[in-house]
């Protein structure tokens, strides 16, 4: 049978993917010597400058003729109903990965691959619990990698000729495609947000001449404010530029993002420089997340997550999987219903059981404790400017009340819902069978009031995620310990 | 009110505990020593000497007197059938409730200090977190290891 090779390019892709990754003590070096390399080789501290670029030209040599290798050696092939990948010089690496257990195959396409039309695979199995696909075709053709798929189909298909009667979806049933314009307003209105609002601020401190430098350094006076506006204004310029840049990331990533149903698996493809294409089983999704930030929530707008179990694409940024990044909540309902038809999306309609009024102050007086030296430290040395800063109580407290208000779960029969807010405010929907783990947890305190934390664990990724309902009514945390516990009933 | 998981860990436990306490304070008494040592070689403010042994004081009294009887009265585990229960904690105490369905594996486990007191962890992990019952009679533990995972094994879906 035909083995395959990789397209050489995926040499170049290897070593720059070494070099982003050395990044960090590249610039360290770098840094550390000051930026003062001398290229005049008589002088008597030029070698000694030269050792640590000398180690970098090494690694990156290393790195080079090691990425050429695992090219030249790279092999996959097909056999056994298995996908067979093999590499390495000296010490050879085989791995054989049976079709029927490959969960999904995800597709990238960086720069270099769109100049050259190619693709990079991600081959995820339901064990890839290390975090890391179980095998990476780095680069190769558009066609090669349709071809994997049809081989694994058609694996499929063999193993199981009595499939039912499945009527085949039209290949791509879109579910949700996102239009410019909430792509924009999801660019704006991200997190980064924050960041301009904190420059905001930093530039309207300048106006702010009521800053008590005046009676203290009269002479001074107009030196240290002309410092601080010019401070201030660069700051805010520094902070804006931060912000456009995080927009522009935002677009970049999120630029004709789709969402298709095909054969109960989810596909989701994004990028506009970058490409990629991820696929989760639908029964591999363990719990929704609904995120309404305080800037969307007014506007009926959140962000849909799902946590997926097994590696989803691996990077950090990407271990929740964002189903829709911004979309109407009563769209995104719709739309849920349609994909996960076993869910009670309704919340309107029942009485969700909320935390007592007593549990109040539980919501924020525990952050009064880092509140403390955040106070007194500054009191202690700027008296009395410093005592202002006993103004962040307030915020703390409402936030802490507003946290209460949203506070809030659910048992139906097989599901749990559980709201709460940290800052956004999350709905986390879950299935009974895909809860791992549940906890009921209650301090002293809480305990004299009877009151009780419950917490569940799904599986998501490596690590597991996990929502909280915080300080309920004991005996409503305890309902749901017997709710998860209650299997007999369902067996006898 | 639900009821408390059946079993405590053997008293035993106590003394474990109190010999990781003294363990620690060793450990902070010598961070404290040396801080004492630089403290008075660059003739450094006198609270210094008071803050690194005051701690030294305090991680005593906490680590090796009070928090090993806190955790011994608290901590308490049952294997059912259809799930296990762990109950403890320290300052919150935390009920942890994991069906059988859920255990993927079973580990026991004896460091030198729990060998000599013919004791062993038991830790069982679900796909996504691991959660260790302390300080078992090594018996015990095994019994229960081999127990968990054969309930483990006949548990099934049921919903």
């Amino acid at each position: 049978m035909s083995k395959y090779k990789l397209h050489p390019i995926s040499a170049l892709i290897n070593l720059v993917k070494a070099i982003k990754d050395m990044a960090v003590p590249i610039i360290i070096i770098v840094v550390a010597n000051g930026f003062n390399f001398t290229v005049d080789f008589r002088d008597e501290n030029f070698f000694s400058q030269m050792i640590p670029l000398l180690i970098l030209l090494v690694v990156v040599g290393f790195t080079f003729v090691g990425g050429i290798l695992k090219w030249w050696t790279f092999r996959y092939w097909f056999e056994d109903s298995e996908l067979r990948v093999e590499y390495g010089l000296f010490v050879k690496k085989k791995r054989y990965i049976p079709f029927e257990r490959i969960q999904s195959l995800n597709y990238r396409e960086g720069i270099f691959h769109r100049i050259f039309g190619l693709v990079q695979v991600q081959v995820e199995t339901a064990g890839s619990k290390t975090g890391k696909p179980e095998a990476e075709l780095t680069a190769i053709t558009r066609i090669a990698a349709d071809q994997i798929e049809q081989e694994m189909n058609q694996a499929k298909l063999g193993q199981q000729p009595v499939e039912e009667h499945k009527v085949q979806l039209p290949a791509g049933h879109i579910i949700h495609k996102m239009s410019p314009k909430d792509l924009i307003v999801l660019a704006t209105t991200s997190s980064g947000i924050g960041v301009v609002i904190f420059g905001v601020f930093a530039a309207l401190s300048q106006f702010a001449e009521y800053i008590p430098f005046d009676w203290i350094y009269d002479e001074f006076t107009h030196l240290i404010q002309y410092g601080i506006a010019l401070v201030a204004s660069l700051i805010f310029f520094a902070l804006l530029g931060a912000w456009i840049i995080s927009v522009a990331i935002t677009l970049l990533n999120y630029y004709d993002f789709t969402v298709t149903e095909e054969n109960d698996r989810l596909i989701i493809t994004r990028g506009l420089l970058e490409k990629k294409r991820i696929t989760i089983p639908l029964n591999r999704i363990q719990a929704i997340k609904i995120v309404e930030n305080p800037l969307r929530q007014p506007f009926g707008l959140a962000t849909v997550q799902v946590e997926s179990a097994g590696g989803g694409f691996t990077s950090a940024e990407d271990k929740k999987i964002t189903l829709f990044p911004l979309i109407s909540k009563k769209e995104a309902m719709v739309r849920l219903s349609v994909l996960f038809p076993q869910f009670q999306l309704n919340m309107e309609d029942v009485d969700m059981i909320k935390p007592p009024k007593r549990a109040r102050s539980y919501f924020y007086r525990i952050d009064f404790l880092w509140l403390l030296p955040l106070i007194a430290v500054p009191t202690y040395f700027f008296f009395p400017y410093g005592l202002l800063t006993a103004l962040l109580v307030v915020p703390i407290i409402l936030l802490g009340i507003w946290q209460h208000k949203t506070a809030r779960f659910f048992l139906f029969d097989s599901q749990l819902t559980i709201v709460y807010r940290h800052i956004s405010r999350i709905t986390f929907l879950v299935e009974k069978r895909r809860i791992q783990v549940a906890e009921q947890r209650q301090s002293y305190f809480q305990k004299r009031r009877q009151l009780a934390t419950g917490r569940i664990v799904v599986m998501s990724g490596m690590t597991g995620a996990e929502a909280r309902a915080y300080h309920m009514e004991q005996a409503d945390i305890e309902d749901m310990m017997d709710w998860f516990e209650h299997k007999k009933t369902s067996a006898e | 009110m639900r009821e408390q998981p059946k079993h405590k860990i053997p008293q035993k436990g106590i003394t474990v505990w109190r010999i990781y306490g003294i363990l620690q304070t060793f450990f902070l008494a010598v961070a404290a020593g040396v801080t004492s040592f630089l403290t008075y070689y660059f003739e450094g403010p006198f609270y210094l000497h008071l803050i690194a042994w005051g701690v030294v004081v305090i991680a005593f009294v906490l680590l090796i007197w009070m928090f090993p009887n806190i955790r011994y009265r608290i901590w308490r585990y049952e294997v059912r059938e259809q799930e296990i229960e762990i109950q403890s904690g320290l300052f919150v105490v935390t009920r942890t409730l994991i069906p059988m369905v859920r255990v993927q594996h079973v580990d026991t486990e004896q460091g030198p200090i729990l060998k000599r007191y013919g004791l062993s962890n038991i830790s069982i992990s679900s796909a996504a977190t691991t959660h260790t019952i302390p300080f078992l009679e090594t018996d015990e533990a095994d019994r229960l290891r081999a127990r968990i995972s054969e309930l483990a094994r006949v548990a099934e879906e049921d919903v």
